[in-house]
Order: C-alpha cells, then structure tokens, then sequence
C-alpha cells in the first residue's frame, strides 16, 4: 500500500456554482434520487399508454365478431402493449426504484457514475419515444408483436418506418440498460458503507446486483439482434431471410437467448422488494437468508440456458436438455416461497398496504409458477402454447408477480420519496379492486387457451365456448383499470395533503430509512452501526443482537 | 419477550374479527377454486381427443395439473394460515416481538429436495410422452404436404395427388380416414405460421428453412376446427382450417370423388 508522504490538498475554493431550478435541474441532475424519480415517472407514464392499449384490446374482446378497431390496429395495439409493457415500463421501474434505493440501502452517497446514470435515462426515454412514435406514422406502429418474429418483421411483410422506430426504440433502451447494470453493479461492489458486507445487503440490493449482471448478459444481444434486423431490412443483408439463405429460427434463438433471462430482469428486482418488505410486516428477519440467495443465484443461472423452451412447438429444439433446466428453476422458486412464508411463521404480521401487496403477489404469483411449470414441458406447450394459457401464464408473473411486488414497493417507499403517507384505506381499495379485477380478467383465459382460443386474434367467431369467458376477461380488465385510477387519485391527494411520514414510519430494518424522507441530496449524515442485515432494527432492540 | 397467552374467550373473539377481515380473500379462493375445477369441461363447438397422440397430450397434462392443483392448494394454505395465525392481536408491549427466527438447515434442506423430486418426476413423464408424441414411424397411411401461407393453407395428398386450398369465404377442409396414420409435411411459403388443432391437443409451427413433420394417429371420428397460432399479420385470426375424420370407407369415396375432378 502506497502512504502519501504529503497530504493532496483540496482543490482552490470556487465560487459554489448556482444550482440549477425546476425543469433546468431535471434535466442535467446527476442525483441519483432524481433520476431515480424520473425513471419511476417515466415507466409509469409508460404502464398507463401500455394499459390504456390493453383496456381498447379487450372491449375489442369482450363479444365476438366486435370490430371495434380494425385487425391491423389491433395488431399495432397488441405489439406495442406488450413492447412498452416489456422494454419501458418494468424493466425501467424496477431501474427507478433501484436508482434511489439502492445507494440508500446500502449507505451509498450516489451511484458510481452519476453522468453515466444521467445519460442512460435519457437514452431510454429517447429509446422510448422512438418507439411510441411509430404511432405517428402514416403505417402506423410496428403490429409484428412484441417479439417481432422475422420474416414477418422483415421489410416485405411489415414495410413501413412504424417497424424500423420499433427496432431503434429496442436498441436505444438495451444500451440504456446495459448502461444502468454496470453502473449499479459497480456501485454495489464499490460504494457499501463501513460494516455493510455482501452478506447483510438487503434483498433488494441482492436482487438487483444479480439482475443487472443477466442485463449485462443479455443486452447486448438483444442490441445485436435487432441491429441484424434493421440492416436486414434497411442495408439488403440476409441474417434472417429465407429466400437467401439466411435463418428465420436465428432470430428466435438471439431474442429469446435475452427474452428468457429478461423474465427474472424484471422478476428478480420485485422478488427483493417482497423479500425486503414481508420481514418488515412480520417482525422477524428473512427465514433462511442464504438460502434465499443461493436460490437467487440459481434462478439467474439456470435462466440463461432455458431459452428454447419459448420454442418447443417450432419442433427444431425438441431435446430434454431445454426441458430439464426449465423444470428445475421450479426447484429455488419453491425455495423462495419457503423463505416468505417461513418469514410470516410464528411472526406478528399486520396488514398494512405494502404487505397486502405482498400477500397478493404470493397468491397469484405461485399460479404462475406452476403454469409455468407445464409450459416447460414440451408435450404440454404443443397444446397450450400460443393460446391465451400462455397469455394468463405470463400475466399471472408479469402482473400477479412483479406488478404486485411494484406496488408492494412503491406504498412502502413512497413516505420515503414524498416525505409524505400514502392514504392506508384508499390503498386497501386500491388492492381489492386489483386483486379481484386481477384474477376476473386472467383466470378465464387459463381456460380460453385450454379451448383452443389463439392469442393475438383481433375477433373471434361465436359458438365455440369462448364468448363468455372473454366476456369476464373484460370486465376484470375494466376493474383493474378502475383499480389504477383508485392509485392515481391517491398519489395525488397524498403528494399534497398526506400525513407527514417521518423518517421511518414503518418500524423498518434497512438503511435507507436512517436518514430523512425524502433524504437530503448527500443521503446520510450519520449512519447507525452495521452489524446484521438489519441496522435499524438492532438499534430499536439492542438487546436481541445476534 | 414472546407475546403472552391469553384467554381462550379472547382468541375466540379475535379469531371471529380475523375470519371476517379474510373473508374477501375466502371469497376469491373460492371462485378461484370454482374457475379451476371448471377447467375440466370440454369445450362445445368442436371434438376433442381425436388423436392418440393428443390422448398422450392429454394424460400428461392431466398429470401436471394434479400437481399443479395439491402444490396451489399447499401454498394458498400456508399463506393464508400465516395470515390468519400470525396476525397481531390486540396491543402488546412496544418493545414485543416475536421469536427471531432466522432459518432452519434441515428444513430448508427437506423442502428443496421436495420440489426437485416433484420435478425430476414431471420430467420422467414428459420425455417419456414427448418420446410418443413425436415419434415419426415408416409407411404412414397419408402423406399430406401442408403449405401455410398469408393467409390460407394448402394440402396436398401425396401419394392420392389431390390438392385442396381454401378460399377467402371457405376454409379449406382436410379429409382423413379414421384409425390411420397420418404424416404431415409443414411447409410455409412466406412467414412463420402454425398448424394447430385445439381438438387434437396439437401443433407444430410451420416455418421457412425448418423442414418439420409431425405424424396423426387419427382414433375419433368427427370435425375438427384447426387455425393458424402463430401470428402472421393481417388477417392472422381468419386463417381457419377444419379436419374432418371419417370412416375409410367415407374416405375412400371422398378421394374417388376429388380425383375425378382433378384429372391427373
């Protein structure tokens, strides 16, 4: 080790730079809890346009031979409800969320690269732009789903700039989250305070360490795919063009290479959230933490070699190997379950918003872990897959999962980031309209797809058994958008008029709720002694330290 | 520093109070329940079964769901159990609180070797149909060439030389003879479809550069609805098909009454 026989000086005083105000400072800040906050926004305003799609698609749905729209509209609103859904709402979301909080977790005075952090939020707010503005063009939006298989998105059968926006859209955000999981993972490596090992990190921190290294992984291919695309379609290559040799199925590997770890990108952040908050609620510490971090570890693993099971029925990946793997990510989920549950055994639980959120997710969640379990069997995807079972499947992870989690999250933090108490009674609405508006539109389609009802039809024809449940499927949908506007209204009055939250108003263990709400910009004055994964906690009770 | 015991009076009441705050969560477990065992009702419109190879699909979805329906119950128990149990009841202490509790070895150990079990179980049983399912033997009875492209399909009788494409306002009909066995060669002209007969519990995607057969052993008589599941643009939702299994003698008539129209 190098002693400096001199001290550096610090640098001549300046005159301390005015700071910039109001819309000047969000654009240039580097704070991580404004661009955290402005990510939270964006993603948000992005879940809304995506629910909005959604809400137009099943009223489409809710009768047959209904042509509220005509087919190739329904199409360009599918394929972009899934895009803005998948590459800008909760991936992003969850970016948000961990840009604030896990400096803070982990007693972090910002990121690593605060100008890097800047500069990938806007590069996914521009990604983002670009690819909802498809809708402006005279072709309209890309309406080759959100999976864009070639050759269907290639320039003969999907012409027009709505499909190349897509393209651009797709690899401006990868970049952006390749960006932001360096960033992070640098920051959770670099910056933990004195007395915060790895092994007393919140699971948040955890969670999103291991997330953003599968972006790092993933990312960049799915940057490189689309680039093989949009050359295919704007520069005469053949990457993926069947009349001149290239491969069609190429691009079904690359994408879903990145689709499937994708699924735990933004499933893992929001199992940290719940892994964070159910202790909270409990009054014990998380049952069986390392335990809960080798199954994390092997679900990040194990999802980077299961990607063709998105591609059993193409017949061309039939071999155990893809089958095997899928089935055994069952195994660490079921570990996790352990884990939540054993956290609630024998605790002290009270239902406060965030933990009926949690609850919630728990329930729906486990439905949709165990369709997913038959969909790793490739027997079972040649019936179902491509029907709206994997509709429901997905939605019962996606939204009975993360989404559940995310609100989980975002009640918890929010006294955090407003310095102000969401409304408790208007929250319990909120999750009760979910809840069952939730369940109303996604658990029909279980039994649609087993009817054979294939996804992505702008209509459907009377007489087959489908009618009615399509008809639930909408009013539930109709439900859960009530249930959102319960939310924003909430938001609303609160930002304003809640009661003021204090620094830790729910008795937490974690760092981020030792300084102020919101905290000042340098985070932490005085941090409290690290010496479990619980530092508030042993403080509240010195004498159950372990 | 556990929360003391209290009254049985007391529980009784607070158990009262907690079953009435669970009673919406009980209310949606049982329609959820309700929805569930509705899934073994067959869809009306269509046949079903009409394959031995969709009985294979069948069996083993069957098993699945069995499973799937005890590891639900198990879990949407002990949750719920947590949350009626290990609610806070009445106002202890400040400073209560529950034993801290932070694992179990041997039953975190027990409780992942339960699940790798189970799975390594459902694997067994899926290489096994999945061996069944997409078996492909010599000398099957029918050899159709199905072409899919935007957006209509193309089948073509090989050794029988007959051709049937369908029209904008006609599905085109695929005509098979009962207890045969069929062999379909999948072949697309344009992008990616797929062939799928929700009656036969199966499909197989049809796609440029992949030369994909997939062989029927056709074992119920009937008509059979068959659709594109693969999205393939415009008109992706009315690209139908239907298949109609008949008697081989029914089938033998049919294919005498095509060839005379088709000169060869």
């Amino acid at each position: 080790m190098t002693v400096l026989t001199e001290r550096p000086t610090a640098p001549p005083s300046r005159e301390p730079r005015r700071r910039a105000t109001g819309l000047l400072d969000l654009v240039t800040t580097t704070d991580h809890k404004k661009i955290g906050l402005l990510y939270v926004f964006t993603a948000f305003g992005f879940f809304l346009l995506a629910g909005a799609l959604a809400e137009v698609m099943r009223t489409q749905l809710a009768r047959p031979n209904q042509h509220l729209v005509s087919a190739g509209v329904y199409n360009e609103l599918f394929t972009m409800h899934g895009s803005i859904m998948m590459f800008l709402f909760i991936g992003p979301m969850a970016f948000g969320l961990a840009n604030y909080f896990v400096p803070l977790q982990i007693g972090a005075p910002d990121l690593s690269f605060p100008r890097l952090n800047a500069f990938a939020y806007w590069l996914y707010l521009g990604g983002g732009i670009t690819m909802v503005s498809g809708f402006l063009t005279d072709r309209g939006a890309a309406a080759f789903g959100w999976f864009a298989y070639a050759p269907l998105s290639d320039a003969i059968h999907s012409p027009g700039a709505g499909a190349d926006l897509w393209i651009v859209g797709v690899a401006l955000t990868g970049v952006a989250g390749t960006l932001f999981g360096v960033n992070l993972v640098t920051t959770i490596f670099t910056l933990r305070a004195p007395g915060m090992t790895m092994l007393r990190m919140p699971f948040f921190t955890w969670d999103m360490l291991v997330a953003s290294l599968l972006v790092i992984l993933t990312f960049p291919v799915v940057a490189a795919a689309v680039a093989l695309l949009f050359a295919d379609r704007n520069l005469g290559t053949h990457f993926f063009d069947a009349t001149n040799g290239g491969e069609p199925i190429l691009w079904q590997h690359l994408f879903w290479f990145f689709g499937h770890p994708e699924v735990y990108i933004i499933v893992l952040p929001y199992f940290g959230i719940v892994t964070d908050v159910i202790p909270v609620f409990s009054r014990k510490p998380i049952f069986g933490y390392r335990g809960m971090l080798i199954a994390t570890f092997a679900i990040a693993g194990l999802s980077t070699g299961v990607w063709a099971h998105h591609m059993f029925a193409t017949g061309a990946v039939l071999l155990p190997f893809f089958s095997a793997l899928s089935l055994l990510i069952a195994v660490p989920t079921g570990v996790k379950f352990v884990n939540w549950i054993g956290t609630m055994w024998r605790g002290r639980l009270t239902f406060e918003t965030p933990m009926l959120f949690c609850i919630g997710f728990l329930l729906t969640f486990v439905m949709g872990g165990i369709t997913g379990v038959m969909l790793a069997s490739p027997p079972i995807d040649f019936r179902v897959t491509d029907t709206y079972f994997v509709v429901a499947h997905m939605h019962y992870v996606m939204f009975g999962g993360s989404v559940f989690a995310m609100f989980a999250g975002l009640y918890y933090w929010f006294p955090k980031m407003s310095g102000r108490r969401l409304s408790e009674r208007w929250g319990k609405v909120h999750f009760w309209l979910l809840l069952i508006g939730f369940n109303l539109t996604f658990f029909p389609q279980h039994q649609l797809g087993l009817r054979g009802m294939p996804r992505r039809v702008d209509t459907y024809g009377g007489g087959r058994g489908w009618s009615f449940l399509n008809l639930l499927s909408s009013v539930g949908a109709w439900l859960m958008g009530v249930a959102m506007l319960v939310f924003i209204a909430n938001v609303w009055v609160s930002i304003r008029r809640g009661a003021p939250a204090g620094d830790d108003p729910w008795e937490a263990n974690t760092l981020e709720w030792a300084t102020t709400s919101p905290p000042p910009e340098h985070n932490f004055t005085s941090l409290p002694p690290i010496r479990s994964d619980r530092p508030l906690f042993d403080g509240r009770h010195p004498e159950l330290r372990p | 520093m556990l929360a003391g015991r209290r009254g049985r009076g007391h529980d009784a009441r607070v158990l009262s109070r907690a079953a009435r705050r669970v009673a919406p969560a009980a209310t949606a477990a049982a329609l959820l329940a309700l929805l569930l065992t509705s899934c073994s009702g067959a869809a009306p419109g269509t046949a079903k079964g009409g394959t031995s190879q969709g009985r294979q699909v069948d069996h083993l979805f069957r098993g699945f769901l069995a499973v799937g329906v005890v590891v639900f119950a198990v879990i949407w128990s002990l949750v719920l159990w947590s949350v009626v149990r290990y609610r806070r009841r009445g106002r202890p202490a400040p400073d209560a609180v529950p034993s801290q509790t932070r694992g179990n070895g041997p039953l975190e150990l027990v409780l992942t070797a339960l699940p790798l079990g189970i799975v390594a179980v459902l694997f067994a049983f899926t290489v096994r149909t999945q061996g069944q399912v997409d078996r492909l033997r010599p000398n099957p009875d029918v050899r159709i060439v199905v072409t899919a492209f935007q957006w209509q399909w193309r089948f073509h009788y090989v050794k029988e030389g007959i051709t049937v494409v369908g029209a904008p306002d006609r599905y085109p009909e695929m005509v098979l003879p009962l207890r045969a066995k069929v062999r379909l060669r999948l072949e697309s002209a344009d992008v990616i479809h797929s062939f799928f007969v929700p009656g036969f519990l199966f499909k197989r995607d049809v796609i440029p550069r992949v030369d994909n057969e997939i062989e029927l052993d056709t074992v119920k008589r009937g008509r059979f609805d068959g659709l594109c599941a693969e999205f393939c643009g415009l008109d992706h939702a009315r690209m139908g098909f239907t298949v109609r299994v008949v008697d081989r003698s029914d089938y033998r008539a049919w294919v005498d009454r095509e060839q005379g129209k088709v000169p060869a």
